[in-house]
């Protein structure tokens, strides 16, 4: 039996169980997608029965948040307005932003201190490959496309130990790397600059790995001592990776490191 | 008959252990459904479908949550030579206690693998949360999950069967 083991590790180690397990994962996902929709809606109801409280501070957050944002989008509508006014005064004009974007749905997600993954249901049909950047349906940062099957692809979250983000914070100089932490949270490691509490961290786009810019959090702590050459900053993902159904897979910005699978 | 039967519902499990477990978790434990499902078959049926299932469903499992198959065939791997050593310690243990300690062990030795496998692929080795977050939760989880299902079996009529292979089946 230990020796079954070994061959098996080998096995999957070489790849060639791979197209074994694209046909399982076809053949059982419509079990998945019943067992999913049944049991859900159940783990939903008991998720928020026990955040009832913090889900109402939350709320009274939100509303007043809310209000700022409206107030800012109001702001931002005039700027904008403004910037076209001076950009067709001076014959800017700007670069296509064509992004294509494929909706998946989470079919299932593991999540332990180690290891902080979710595979969803749709896979190199829809053409997805290995190093793609998962995002939020609002567009944030969620993670990266580690394997895929024709109809199945496993994403690494960004809160994984193991995920990596080149990341800077945005209106400033500030720049250093998001990294996964075992409690399920983020840091921004070798982080250097004025970085305060609420302050949004976007990815920098430098090494190629992930389009610049795309939003992954916000700033909730700042700790150090002016004489430390990095300090230590805590970052909140702006979406709760615990919770979400659906990711958007961007498959027209192609990673550096993109593999390419027949 | 009863095979396939078997073998449907160990599949059933492996699938409920990726899709319905995750939503359930106790601090960063899930419940175990495949280690239950192996921990019954091997407490209320006999070893040898116990040998058979167990590297068919280690492999499915893989499958389903992209992890190395060989790994989880070594993480279930304890569950028979411990019920086997339950059986013949010196100790006199009800048939309930060893399933439990079957469960129980199996689950932690399960757990350990896992997260050190996870290390060896880069993960911050994090051992103080292994144990706090992981092991403690799943241990607890384990018990409660086995004394749910295995109660309201005996009371059902199940009678729990030994570890011992017998020879004459396989010569």
């Amino acid at each position: 039996m230990i020796g079954l083991a070994f061959l098996l590790a080998i096995l999957g180690q070489t790849g060639l169980l791979n197209p074994f397990q694209g046909l399982f994962l076809r053949a059982t996902s419509p079990v998945e997608h019943v067992l999913t929709a049944v049991f859900r809606p159940v783990a939903s109801l008991l998720s928020d029965f026990d955040e009832l409280g913090t889900l109402q501070d939350e709320n009274n957050r939100l509303r007043l948040e809310n209000e700022d944002l409206r107030n800012q989008i109001a702001g931002l509508q005039q700027d904008a307005q403004r910037v076209k006014e001076l950009e067709s005064l001076l014959q800017i004009t700007e670069g296509g932003a064509d992004e294509t974007r494929v909706v998946a749905n989470i079919v299932h997600r593991a999540s332990t201190p180690f290891q902080q993954e979710v595979s969803i249901d749709r896979g190199s049909s829809a053409g997805i490959h290995v190093g793609m950047v998962v995002l939020s349906s609002q567009g944030s940062l969620m993670g990266t496309v580690t394997k895929v099957t024709s109809e199945t692809s496993f994403v690494r979250l960004i809160t994984d130990t193991r995920s990596k983000v080149r990341a800077e914070v945005a209106g400033t100089a500030a720049d250093g790397i998001v990294r996964g932490t075992p409690d399920r949270g983020l840091v921004l490691e070798l982080a250097q600059g004025d970085i305060k509490v609420g302050d949004a961290v976007v990815t920098a786009g430098l090494g190629g790995n992930y389009p610049k810019g795309i939003p992954i959090g916000l700033v909730s702590e700042v700790s150090g001592t002016s004489q430390d050459l990095y300090k230590k900053v805590t970052i909140q993902p702006l979406v709760r990776l615990g919770t979400a159904t659906t990711v958007l897979v961007n498959i027209s910005f192609i990673p550096e490191r993109l593999i390419l699978e027949d | 008959m009863k095979g396939t039967v078997i073998g449907a519902a160990m599949l059933l499990a492996a699938i409920a252990q990726v899709t319905v477990a995750p939503l359930f978790p106790v601090a960063g434990s899930v419940p175990e459904f495949v280690l239950l499902g192996l921990v019954l078959l091997a407490a209320f049926s006999s070893p040898s479908p116990v040998m058979v299932v167990t590297p068919l469903v280690a492999v499915a499992l893989a499958f389903l949550s992209d992890r190395s198959p060989g790994l989880l065939l070594l993480a279930y791997l304890p569950l028979l030579p411990l019920g086997f050593a339950l059986e013949e310690s010196t100790v006199p243990l009800n048939h309930y206690v060893r399933t439990l300690a079957m469960m129980v062990v199996t689950g932690v030795w399960l757990r350990t693998l896992l997260a050190l496998g996870a290390m060896a692929n880069g993960a911050t080795p994090a051992f103080s949360l292994l144990v706090s977050d992981v092991l403690v939760p799943g241990l607890l989880l384990d018990a409660a999950l086995l004394t749910v299902v295995y109660i309201p079996m005996r009371l059902a009529g199940w009678s729990g069967r030994g570890m011992t292979l017998q020879r004459s089946r396989y010569y």
